[in-house]
């Protein structure tokens, strides 16, 4: 199919040289004027493989996400993942987030993030395909997507184009990248985070970008309240981060963007063409809906989890007295494996509290979960005023920590 | 002046593409090649089966072993997360049946045949790092039946994987 279209892709204006730029305004205008002839450019941008290049030499092809949607965002990185043929082309992906954290493919989220804050904030939680570490995003962090074949997969050369975007807008700026492809302002202070997927054939790099990011929420929803977790899944390492906006007020996301754009066209000898694209235009991303979804359910961004324990203590005052309870849990694929809560005999039933431990066995690690099956539970004690009342406190601190 | 900032980066790009067969992980496959091979070959029965994606299976009473090459763990850096399947996944050949994680990278792992996992290296829960230091032995992956014994045939020979590689790197 691709040799085929290859001719009237030559004649493309996205793909040829010649042809006037589109600024990103100018090109968004157009988008909304001429929806259909858009969707036919962008897909030959997208797939066509144009005979002319050989195998060595490569074309860039710069997508911007009109989306700030964390979900719809990511699904665009699993699109291209999944359906393009980079062989001969390389994509960069520009894309930003309302506030959102991110943890890594192999992440504990309880561990590596304050989830109560996040549920008060509306901040949301994704989990990536890629590896790393934990971060935060918001409107003033930029996310780079750098898509290549798996053999051209090169970190070191994307965050060196990155570095020499930022030197082109304030050459004063000291940046630079670590052995572990971090970027770090004057030395001290990290401003960009990097991971990675490597794939059948794709493979793609993408990092964070601080540049006026809230950096007083930052480190307020990357520190976990809780504390007896036990898990070999992969830990972040925490940094001490700035914005870019911090070393030189130019440095903005609308500047950086631009110059990021800027850089990697002029690495392909082309003019920047930026591509506005809408993730969710299932006319371009055919499946992207489905891809969206699936980033967003439960079963992949907590129960993806790595198996771990909980071990803890915590203390319920009741009727003037305080309980002590140890809590000891099993979890894994996001479900209760093990049960164990440890309290003063007197308190429940004994038979009373084995059943209630039986009942969270299998049950989601997760409060709506909990609370459905403990309300569903006391039920079975119809009688029993003071066991609804003890069960529904517990039930409270147990859904407190999830 | 505009143009002439783009001029400049286009001089520079031109540089990085010259510099580009030294990127990242490449010299360190280089340096291991031929030790690596040499090392695997005398470790294991000669049965051993190369896959493009650089995993390798041993076949003994009717159930493959599976791991990655040396060659491919070195370029990976040091594992720190394996992601496995559970025991009684039935694959089909070249289906995706796990990742491993190393220096933030997380690659997909591609089952070389046809089969239902019969077993799972436990060991790497506790010590992923196994496969950076016995890929060919404690470093194993998962076990498999081999449902369709002549997809076997379709595999590299340890001489080809080697020319495989080396083809790689030039």
């Amino acid at each position: 199919m691709c040799d085929k279209s290859a001719g009237s892709a030559l004649s493309h204006p996205l793909l040829s040289d010649g042809n006037k730029p589109y600024s990103s305004l100018h090109y968004f205008i157009k988008m909304l004027l001429r929806p259909k002839i858009r969707s036919v450019h962008l897909l030959f941008a997208l797939r066509i493989t144009p005979a002319r290049y050989e195998s060595s030499a490569k074309e860039g092809v710069i997508l911007q996400s009109t989306s700030n949607n964390v979900y719809e965002n990511l699904a665009i990185e699993d699109w291209i993942h999944d359906q393009m043929n980079l062989e001969n082309k390389n994509v960069l992906f520009i894309w930003r987030n309302v506030p959102a954290v991110v943890i890594g493919r192999h992440q504990n989220p309880w561990r590596e993030c304050n989830i109560p804050l996040m549920r008060e904030r509306g901040i949301c939680l994704a989990r990536r395909r890629s590896g790393g570490g934990t971060v935060y995003h918001d409107l003033g962090n930029i996310n780079l997507t750098f898509f290549t074949s798996r053999k051209r997969y090169d970190r070191m050369e994307n965050l060196n184009l990155v570095i020499r975007a930022l030197k082109a807008l304030q050459p004063k700026v000291d940046v630079q990248a670590t052995s572990r492809f971090d970027l770090l302002l004057d030395q001290t202070f990290k401003i960009s985070g990097t991971a990675a997927k490597l794939g059948r054939t794709v493979a793609y790099h993408h990092c964070t970008l601080l540049c006026t990011a809230n950096s007083s929420l930052l480190p307020m929803v990357l520190e976990s309240p809780y504390r007896g977790i036990k898990s070999n899944a992969t830990p972040s390492v925490p940094s001490l981060v700035r914005n870019l906006s911090d070393a030189d007020s130019s440095l903005t996301c609308e500047s950086v963007m631009d110059a990021v754009a800027s850089e990697y066209s002029a690495h392909y000898n082309n003019k920047p063409h930026v591509h506005l694209i809408d993730p969710m235009d299932e006319s371009l991303f055919p499946g992207i809906s489905q891809k969206k979804r699936d980033l967003y359910t439960w079963e992949w961004i907590y129960g993806k989890t790595p198996i771990f324990s909980l071990k803890t203590t915590f203390q319920i005052l009741y009727q003037n007295s305080l309980v002590d309870f140890k809590l000891s849990m099993q979890i894994k694929n996001g479900y209760i494996e093990e049960c164990s809560i440890d309290f003063p005999n007197h308190w429940l039933p004994k038979d009373l509290s084995n059943d209630l431990q039986s009942a969270l066995e299998g049950c989601k690690f997760c409060p709506t979960e909990t609370a459905f099956l403990v309300s569903t539970f006391v039920r079975t004690y119809p009688q029993d005023d003071e066991v609804h009342t003890k069960c529904n406190v517990l039930c409270e601190k147990l859904v407190s920590i999830m | 002046m505009a143009m002439r900032v783009l001029s400049a980066m286009r001089v520079l790009s031109t540089v990085t593409l010259v510099r580009r067969p030294a990127q990242e992980c490449r010299l360190v496959w280089r340096s291991c090649l031929v030790r690596s091979l040499a090392t695997g070959s005398q470790l294991l029965s000669s049965a051993l089966k190369f896959t493009d994606k650089h995993e390798w299976i041993s076949v003994e009473n009717g159930i493959g072993t599976v791991g990655i090459s040396k060659f491919a763990q070195d370029s990976l850096g040091e594992v720190v997360y394996c992601s496995l399947p559970e025991v009684g996944k039935k694959l089909n050949k070249m289906d995706e049946f796990g990742t491993l994680e190393s220096v933030k990278a997380v690659s997909e792992l591609y089952s070389p045949l046809t089969g239902e996992v019969t077993e799972i290296n436990g060991a790497l829960t506790d010590n992923p790092g196994l496969v950076n230091q016995s890929c060919y032995e404690e470093g194993w992956l998962i076990k498999l039946t081999v449902d369709n014994p002549s997809e076997l045939d379709d595999l590299m020979s340890e001489d080809a994987y080697e020319k495989y590689v080396k083809a790689l790197e030039d």
